[in-house]
């Protein structure tokens, strides 16, 4: 009896601990809550704009160049109107926050300068015609932050702007608001069948097989590169990453390997379909439930057909779909069982859970929600679709500032250690080929004409 | 048997890296009329995506509270099942 009434008075004094470490002005002083914050001021500005009509809120895109097209003809005066727009918008809203941390405006500012400048750089780099269609910003915003960061050293006034994690969790709020739920009636239960039955198996295969076989000792590396294998790539890796509370190196190992798969995946697997006849619809899904990322799995299915790219585009837009259901579900599994304080801690109080889980992924949840519930129902989907691309591009700025900032704060020893003698490498090949396998058993289920009959589609 | 583990994957890293090299040396797999590729990674940022979507180019039978309650039943039986084998396997203290 004393034993239950001590273990009653311990949890009522780590409620009452944990009570006090969570105070208002959390709401405006973390990083979390001022990441939901900045999205959802982006997300309101970019709708007023959008709904009223009253004025362009849209932020600065290079256009591809090279191969015939100008890059100069694209540097028009609204061109320079919207870089800075963005960089306002942008320098304003994360000096705000870091103003609020006790961060010096004055040494912030200037630092948040030159890191713009830096993904000005990487923007356009990555805008050339061939590293558009191959890597894109990811990759070249590491690429140019690792090479400053180890030649000639990251310069004290720029450290102040390197905050991978800021610019990550507010571009994962804006990007929340394009998850729309209603893109799981594109392809019905064929859709629902082929990405979402197999996604959470390989999740879990991955996890187990990482920690287990492999013994990675890195969780939130395996979770990260598992949720990039089996959804849709880098923004699920962006996602997991920060909702597992994954290092730097962690997101960008996972985010090359991925990346270099898919550029080969993209080329490979149309052929492979084709060479062993298993036809557009059968091929597209395939194509649609294991290639990584969106645009590469537009790109294969076309390859192979307009059917195919039909198919292979609608099982990919369920499964993007399933990024903020995953994140979150990461962010309780590893506030739950991965962050315990002991293994004989077997149940984490509610409050411990609210305690630990990353805010941001509420305002990433949040934002999907009001944008397929609210807007999609009020104004229509056209109009938010028009919100979207107005977004999108911030969401973009913020992801580039975060890689720039993770190439920045990275040395290559760090990245020769991750790697940890392959096993990372090991654990996305031994994933992926378990997801082609398992995605073409539910392919082949529900879109043989065998067992169900087949769906009619619409093509062009 | 470690360094056979370390030549195997030495061998996959370079073959990787070179066929990735050699796809884009040589342009291969790209689409002209598509102006992006790998680096997309979002569906929001794949041109004329409308056409794919709102029963453009499939209308389902199944209403949509149907799908989104399967959604949430499988989703909530896999996190159950994530979570059992967890606790199956983690030593106790």
């Amino acid at each position: 009896m004393a034993v239950i009434h001590s273990n009653v008075d311990a949890a009522a004094n780590e409620e009452q601990v944990l009570a006090s470490k969570t105070k208002l002005s959390d709401l405006w002083k973390t990083e979390d809550w001022q990441a939901v914050w900045i999205g959802f001021i982006i997300i309101a500005i970019g709708a007023v704009g959008v709904i009223t009509g009253a004025f362009d809120f849209s932020a600065a895109k290079f256009s591809t160049w090279g191969n015939g097209n100008s890059l100069l003809e694209q540097l028009t005066a609204g061109f320079w109107g919207k870089l800075v727009l963005t960089a306002v918008v942008l320098g304003v809203l994360f000096t705000v926050g870091n103003a609020l941390r006790g961060v010096s405006a004055k040494k912030y500012v200037p630092a948040f300068a030159g890191l713009f400048a830096l993904a000005i750089l990487v923007r356009l780099i990555s805008a050339e015609y061939t590293f558009n269609r191959y890597l894109e910003w990811a990759f070249f915003a590491l690429a140019v932050g690792l090479i400053i960061a180890n030649t000639v050293k990251v310069p004290e006034w720029l450290k102040p702007a390197v905050q991978t994690e800021f610019y990550i969790k507010a571009g994962l709020v804006i990007m929340g608001f394009s998850v729309l739920f209603s893109n799981i009636i594109n392809f019905g239960l064929y859709g629902l069948g082929i990405a979402w039955i197999v996604t959470p198996v390989v999740i879990i295969f991955m996890w187990f097989f990482g920690t287990r076989v492999l013994k990675i000792e890195n969780k939130p590396l395996v979770i990260t590169l598992a949720t990039a294998t089996s959804v849709c790539g880098t923004s699920a890796a962006i996602a997991t990453g920060a909702a597992s509370k994954a290092k730097k190196t962690d997101l960008s190992l996972a985010v090359s390997i991925s990346i270099i798969f898919t550029v080969i995946m993209m080329v490979f697997e149309p052929i492979i379909i084709r060479a062993v006849g298993l036809g557009e619809v059968l091929g597209g899904a395939l194509i649609g439930g294991t290639v990584d990322s969106t645009g590469a799995v537009t790109v294969a299915g076309t390859a192979l057909g307009e059917t195919a790219q039909t198919v292979a585009v609608l099982v990919k837009s369920i499964q993007n779909i399933l990024i903020g259901f995953i994140a979150f579900a990461v962010a309780i599994f590893f506030t739950t069982r991965v962050e315990k304080k002991s293994a004989s801690e077997n149940k984490v109080s509610a409050a411990e859970i609210w305690y630990r889980l990353p805010k941001f992924i509420i305002g990433f949840f949040v934002a999907s929600l009001i944008a397929s519930f609210v807007f999609q129902p009020v104004v229509g989907a056209d109009a938010v679709g028009s919100i979207n691309k107005v977004l999108d591009q911030y969401k973009n700025w913020a992801f580039v500032l975060a890689f720039t900032s993770i190439g920045l704060d990275t040395n290559f020893r760090e990245i020769k250690e991750q790697f940890q003698g392959g096993k990372p490498l090991i654990l996305y090949i031994v994933g992926q080929l378990f997801n082609i396998v398992l995605t073409f058993i539910a392919v082949y289920i529900l879109l043989s004409g065998k067992f169900f009959p087949l769906p009619n589609l619409v093509i062009g | 048997m470690r360094k056979i583990s370390k030549i195997i994957v030495g061998i996959i890293v370079a073959v990787t890296l070179v066929t990735a090299l050699y796809i884009m040396i040589n342009g291969l797999g790209l689409i002209d009329s598509l102006d992006f590729g790998a680096g997309a990674y979002y569906y929001a940022d794949i041109p004329g995506f409308e056409k794919f979507v709102n029963g453009n180019a499939y209308t389902s039978s199944t209403p949509m509270w149907v799908l989104i309650a399967l959604f949430l039943i499988w989703g909530a039986l896999m996190y159950k099942l994530w979570v059992w084998l967890d606790k199956r396997q983690t030593p106790k203290n």
